[in-house]
């Protein structure tokens, strides 16, 4: 019976692609990005790679395409101490008009950092991506299926609504029976202003592997609610995220973590801006999901873009955390699109 | 007369020309007008600047005829270019290129078809249902329409 489904989910596809391609010619780009970084950090100067992000786009029909990133990524483990992992598999189907039905594995479309820089360190507004992201409070990767509009009616509403693989599950099994949910909206009501918010539910079964590696001991029912402002203008950039965390079990309750990070930059020229960008995480007395470590870290930096696809950012951070203490570092990244 | 008088009279003359020249390459940058042409399936005969400066930024996937909208544009290099995107995207040539990197990159929207020549850009959009391009003069060729925009063949 379960072949049968397949076989029958295979056909439709088949006769959906063939039914919207007509005389349609496929148009295929790749494009790529990549950086170096140099940092000075406890009075060392340290060279490194960053992240060789392969990037695909196709359109396959009138109504189907295909998007894929692919990274190749420093990883100590491994025996060429490289690794490649597959961040983005969306085959998108169209529906009617700016609706669509998007099956693969996404950026969870939680926040806007992880819905609109994804690996393309080019576009990144700062060197490294916020806090809220190493600490591993919000899920990156979805695999699964979603819903999604945009750019609707006068305040060009948009929507996410994405059923997937949760917590603990890998790209090809679920670990459990439940279902994530992730459910986002947002509104651009003047150009380059948009405000969000997002909603992200999953119950982590006991013994699932969590994040940062951690296997959880409790069943654990989390609630994630990310509030965000955007804007990116011809003289001022702000973006603002912050996401309330709550990981409730039966025998410990439930424990609230809130992480939020504000990023603010200023045009001098159009190739030029220095910028500053204020990270908070907040963990729960009693936190058992997440890493427990209250942490602050205050980023300065500036953004010098030499054309669209290069662009150099030289940065300062001062971090505190709970567990490590103070530390500064320095850092200068090139970064390119190809 | 003294030196110092010929030197200023000579500043001023000089200070004329420049001024006048650079008020005219102005003029000419700012009064270049540009015609939006579609192919004949999907696009309206009419529309406002407001919804053709939506249209050109992605934010529309299909005509209301259903057929996918296409943007075909010339290379930002070029000179129809370089006024496509002060006067639609409000932005320079590598801020637009910039813009559709950030766009396709998160899914959102296809990235336009960069065309060498007016010629070219004419061809795809005649070729191409649900095609809309931008040109620097009203076109005459074949199986191509042009959209009034606020009423006005061009803009």
């Amino acid at each position: 019976m379960p072949r049968l489904k397949s076989i029958s989910i295979i056909g439709i596809l088949l006769v959906l692609i063939g039914s919207s391609s007509g005389l349609y010619s496929q148009t295929t780009q790749i494009r790529g990005f990549a950086d170096v970084m140099a940092s000075l950090q406890k009075e060392k100067v340290s060279f490194a790679l960053g992240e060789q992000d392969l990037f695909i786009t196709s359109e396959l029909s009138d109504r189907f395409s295909f998007l894929g990133e692919s990274v190749f990524r420093f990883t100590n483990t491994t025996p060429t101490k490289f690794s490649v992992s597959i961040e983005r598999i969306v085959i998108k189907y169209n529906v009617a008009g700016n609706h669509n039905i998007l099956l693969g594995k996404h950026h969870t479309p939680i926040n806007y950092w992880n819905d609109t820089y994804h690996h393309g360190r080019v576009l990144f507004p700062t060197i490294f991506r916020p806090l809220l992201f190493d600490a591993n409070i919000i899920p990156l990767h979805t695999t699964g299926i979603s819903l999604q509009g945009h750019n609707l009616g006068d305040m060009k509403f948009g929507y996410d609504l994405m059923v997937g693989n949760g917590i603990g599950s890998t790209d090809v099994l679920d670990n459990d029976k439940r279902k994530s949910i992730t459910a986002a909206v947002h509104i651009k009501p003047v150009e380059g202003l948009r405000f969000g918010f997002s909603w992200y539910n999953d119950v982590i079964t006991k013994g699932a592997t969590a994040h940062d590696g951690m296997i959880l001991d409790w069943t654990v029912n989390q609630n994630l609610f990310t509030g965000s402002i955007a804007y990116f203008g011809n003289k001022f950039e702000v973006l603002a995220e912050a996401t309330a965390g709550t990981n409730k079990t039966d025998t410990t309750g439930s424990q609230h973590t809130m992480a939020a990070y504000i990023y603010a930059g200023f045009k001098i020229k159009e190739k030029i801006v220095p910028y500053l960008r204020f990270d908070n995480l907040h963990f729960g007395q009693g936190e058992i999901f997440y890493n427990k470590n209250n942490t602050t870290s205050i980023v300065t930096g500036i953004r010098y873009n030499l054309n669209y696809v290069t662009a150099v950012k030289l940065e300062y951070q001062h971090q505190h955390g709970e567990k490590e203490g103070d530390t500064d570092r320095l850092t200068m990244q090139l970064a390119i699109g190809f | 007369m003294t030196f110092q008088t010929i030197c200023i009279r000579l500043n001023r003359k000089y200070l004329s020309i420049l001024l006048l020249l650079f008020v005219g390459l102005n003029i000419n940058a700012q009064d270049a007008a540009l015609t939006a042409i579609s192919n004949p399936k999907g696009a309206p005969a009419t529309m406002k600047m407001s919804e053709l400066k939506s249209i050109m930024k992605g934010e529309k996937q299909r005509w209301s005829d259903g057929t996918k909208v296409s943007i075909v544009l010339m290379k930002t290099n070029t000179a129809t270019g370089e006024i496509t995107c002060q006067k639609i995207y409000n932005m320079s040539g590598d801020k637009v290129k910039r813009f559709w990197l950030g766009l396709s990159f998160s899914g959102k929207a296809d990235a336009p078809t960069f065309c060498n020549s007016l010629a070219e850009l004419e061809s795809i959009v005649a070729q191409t249902p649900g095609a809309i391009g931008i040109l620097d003069r009203v076109s005459t060729g074949t199986g191509i329409k042009t959209i009034l925009v606020d009423g006005k063949n061009s803009f």
